[in-house]
């Protein structure tokens, strides 16, 4: 079988990268006890998969990982054990069991919400928000090791608007499209005639795959 | 702690700097109490990066033991990498601890490890980040008391000026008496000068500002002089008698991030019995003292339990000397199998014991072997008394590459004294007969991808060792040498030659072997900048240069002139219990490339024998 955690990653840990996250999972998973697998070879590791690695800066509060087990595991048991086993900052909130063939969150994957806080001043920002969603397109530039390409931006916001004294997103992330949250604060910061974006933590706060159907219940 | 704005700057500060997770703490197993009333607040600094000093044994022993203590409460500062401290700089905000963020000149005691030579300048650079005076002489009233230890604490003429006290040999239960002595001397309202002057009576703790040193017009040492009469001389090394019931970590902290050493290090024995003459460890951490089998198996699985590490690592100066290394290795890997741990195990000597413990611990994870011949020819083996042979080496290395490893790492110096050109062909010599060995056998028998990995490091001669009377080769002289290495081993099979910078090996020497006139050199390098020497992107060589001309001092007095037996020698004011007569006789059987045995078949005197219960050979 295989377990879907949703988990969450604080602003404390906010500025651990992807892979330490990982081992630092590995690690807590090893310690738990819980009977999990192991990939075959030189270095054998635990096996786990994470739907969408964080980028660094981001906090994440419904993160989803796929852990296969080699035995039947209660989803109570499952987290307590982990619970017990991670360090602060990092908590399982719900575990899913799924089948041994069912798909991989990672590529059941469509789109994810985030939400932006912002510690300056924003009320710039967020009023440009109608404005710059009323552009047909919405020119980007996504740098990669082979150079600088050009893409639309638009197409891959769902959703933008104020929340509290912040801004929440709707934002597309799947292999044929991703909007970076970052990326789109940029726009919009430029959209608003802003020098500088107010300064902000970026949160992820949900997972999603088709027809925005929260990515654990997939 | 750092205030709520310095908090949000700091935020911002990770956003942008290099690998920002070093700087965050809140790792498992890590402290997380806040500071109470009564608290004595211990500042363990590395002065190197947390990748680095969160892969050193010593720190987490002393972090368990004080934490461990009531009213005690220890907290980790490392160096911050260059982007960090600049922007710490522009933005204000002091060092701080992982911790609780807490700035360092708030600490009651700050204490240093100092571990090697070239990470001195960190030093300098912590206390300033961290709001403190550099200068010994110009710390106010409520500064922290600055102490520190470590094997480099065996020469700290060199950080005199810094570091308020020195503790020197194990620290253990040394650590608890000085912070002991440090509250006391608060709680009863003594001056900072008069706690710092009453660590002098703690046994092992040198606190320089109780001596004066004066010169000879030659430019060696004259006399050491006690300013007080009460102020002990010559200082004694701390030794503790029996290391088996000594506290040892049941859980550390482990990093986010990946450490240099990422793994468990279970310490299996202090001391080495060796007497290798250019080796400093092996003389300093004198007698040898072992952990017990069922101790340590006991302390791997909590410590396995509680960390998750995938990898143990046996550490000691010689693991091969060990008496139940067989035994421990098997328990181990009985244990650890299952769970796949990994065991390692660094300082292997080459002999036949080694074959066993390479076939359990290859059950898991087939690493690297490494061995370290440390001189290509049996003459200056024998002159620096590593008694291997070339038979034993390449016993080693054929049973390796049948057991499955194909990754060999040799480890040699090179301006060794009394070395010739021919000891530099040896070493040539011997990385070819690795490479033959391995083209011996079948191609089907034999691991894939050979690696022969050949490093050099340069003979730094070091106080308390058979050698420290010994010059070390001319900067030229190393450079001349390395070049001539590096177009022999090029035509090998399968190898490849790393080598240790000699500019920054000379002035290892110099820190190394310096006197009290060295803290100015120190002290002008650091305001011009040095820091992160020991990393090469950051070492310059001309900063020093200029910084050792300007406080008129020499490079080659300190590290290539050959000391006179009846020279005083600046770590003379220290005592570590091994007799100046002794290292004089090795010296000799050194320059008559004569052997000394293991002192475990018969007592060579070391001078450790005269202390009552202490070496139980």
């Amino acid at each position: 079988m295989k377990m879907r955690c949703v988990y969450s990653i604080d602003k404390s840990l906010r500025h651990v990268g992807h892979l330490d996250i990982m081992r630092t999972i590995q690690r807590a998973l090893r310690r738990s006890e819980l009977p999990v697998c192991y990939s075959e070879g030189f270095n054998p590791h635990i096996l786990l998969s994470v739907a969408a690695p964080l980028s660094v800066n981001m906090a994440g509060e419904r993160e989803i990982m796929d852990i296969p087990l080699s035995e039947s595991v209660l989803p109570e048991t499952f987290l307590n054990k982990l619970n017990e086993s991670l360090p602060l900052g990092i908590r399982a909130i719900e575990a899913h069991t799924k089948d041994d063939k069912a798909k991989t969150g990672m590529s059941q994957l469509l789109a994810c919400s985030v939400r932006y806080e912002f510690l300056e001043d924003a009320k710039a920002l967020i009023a440009a928000i109608p404005a710059f969603l009323e552009q047909k397109s919405i020119p980007a530039i996504k740098k990669s090791k082979k150079g600088e390409k050009e893409y639309d931006l638009r197409p891959l916001i769902y959703n933008l608007s104020e929340e509290g004294n912040g801004i929440k997103a709707l934002l597309a992330l799947s292999e044929a499209g991703t909007a970076k949250p970052d990326a789109v604060i940029n726009a919009l910061t430029s959209f608003a005639g802003l020098e500088e974006t107010p300064y902000y933590i970026p949160v992820r706060t949900g997972l999603f795959a088709d027809k925005f159907v929260p990515l654990e219940l997939a | 702690m750092l205030t709520d704005k310095q908090r949000q700057k700091l935020e911002k500060i990770l956003d942008t700097v290099d690998r920002p997770s070093r700087y965050i703490g809140g790792e498992l197993n890590a402290v997380s109490r806040k500071k109470q009333a009564d608290d004595m607040h211990f500042a363990f600094c590395f002065p190197d990066t947390y990748e680095v000093a969160m892969s050193h044994l010593g720190m987490k022993i002393l972090y368990d033991i004080l934490n461990n203590q009531s009213d005690t409460l220890c907290e980790r500062v490392c160096m911050p990498w260059s982007d960090m401290a600049e922007k710490l700089k522009q933005e204000e905000i002091p060092l701080f601890s992982l911790e609780n963020k807490v700035p360092l000149y708030s600490f009651d005691i700050v204490g240093f490890t100092l571990q090697y030579e070239m990470s001195y300048t960190n030093i300098l650079h912590m206390l300033e980040l961290g709001g403190i005076e550099v200068l010994n002489r110009d710390r106010k009233e409520d500064a922290p008391i600055i102490v520190a230890g470590g094997p480099c604490a065996c020469n700290p003429e060199p950080l005199s000026e810094f570091i308020d006290a020195f503790s020197m040999g194990d620290g253990e239960t040394a650590i608890v008496e000085m912070t002991e002595c440090v509250r006391r001397g608060k709680k009863a309202g003594k001056t900072r000068k008069e706690i710092i002057e009453s660590l002098s009576e703690i046994e092992g703790m040198y606190v320089p500002s109780l001596y004066n040193t004066s010169y000879n017009e030659d430019g060696t040492i004259k006399k050491f002089k006690p300013i007080k009469d009460n102020a002990p001389y010559p200082i004694k090394r701390r030794i503790e008698k029996n290391i088996e019931t000594l506290p040892f970590p049941k859980s550390v902290p482990v990093p986010f991030t990946q450490a240099v050493h990422d793994r468990i290090v279970l310490e299996i024995m202090r001391g080495c019995t060796q007497g290798c003459r250019f080796c400093q460890a092996g003389m300093l951490y004198r007698p040898v003292r072992e952990r017990s089998c069922e101790n340590l198996l006991d302390l791997a699985k909590c410590q396995v339990a509680s960390t998750g590490y995938e990898e143990i690592s046996l550490s000691s100066l010689s693991t091969g000397d060990y008496s139940q290394l067989e035994p421990l290795v098997k328990g181990l890997m009985d244990e650890f199998e299952q769970k796949r741990v990994s065991v390692s195990l660094p300082s292997l000597r080459l002999d036949s014991k080694i074959n066993n413990a390479l076939k359990e611990t290859s059950r898991v994870k087939k690493s690297s072997l490494t061995l370290a011949p440390e001189a290509g020819t049996q003459r200056l083996r024998d002159v620096i008394n590593k008694r291997v042979t070339e038979e034993d080496l390449m016993r080693s290395v054929s049973e390796a590459f049948i057991l499955g490893y194909s990754s060999v790492k040799l480890y040699f110096m090179i301006g060794l004294p009394t070395e010739t050109y021919e000891d530099l062909d040896g070493i040539a010599d011997l990385a070819q007969k690795v490479s033959e060995e391995y083209f011996r056998l079948p191609k089907g028998s034999r691991p894939r991808g050979l690696r022969i990995t050949v490093s050099t490091s340069n003979f730094v001669p070091k106080p308390f060792t058979p050698f420290q009377w010994a010059a070390q080769d001319s900067l030229e002289t190393l450079i001349e040498k390395q070049k001539y290495l590096k177009q022999k081993l090029i035509k090998i099979k399968g190898v490849q030659y790393n080598w240790h910078e000699a500019e920054l090996s000379l002035l290892e020497a110099c820190l190394a072997k310096g006197d009290r006139r060295m803290t100015k050199a120190l002290y002008l390098a650091f305001k011009d900048g040095a820091m992160l020497d020991s990393w090469r992107e950051y070492f310059s060589f001309e900063r020093w240069q200029k910084a050792f001309e300007n406080a008129g001092i020499d490079m080659p007095f300190y590290a290539n002139r050959e000391r006179d037996y009846d020279e005083i020698l600046p770590w003379d004011l220290l005592d570590i219990g091994i007799r100046k007569n002794y290292l004089k006789r090795e010296n000799e059987r050194a320059k008559q490339a004569i052997q000394t045995q293991d002192c475990r078949q018969n007592c060579n005197g070391c001078g450790l024998q005269k202390i009552p219960g202490v070496c139980k050979i």
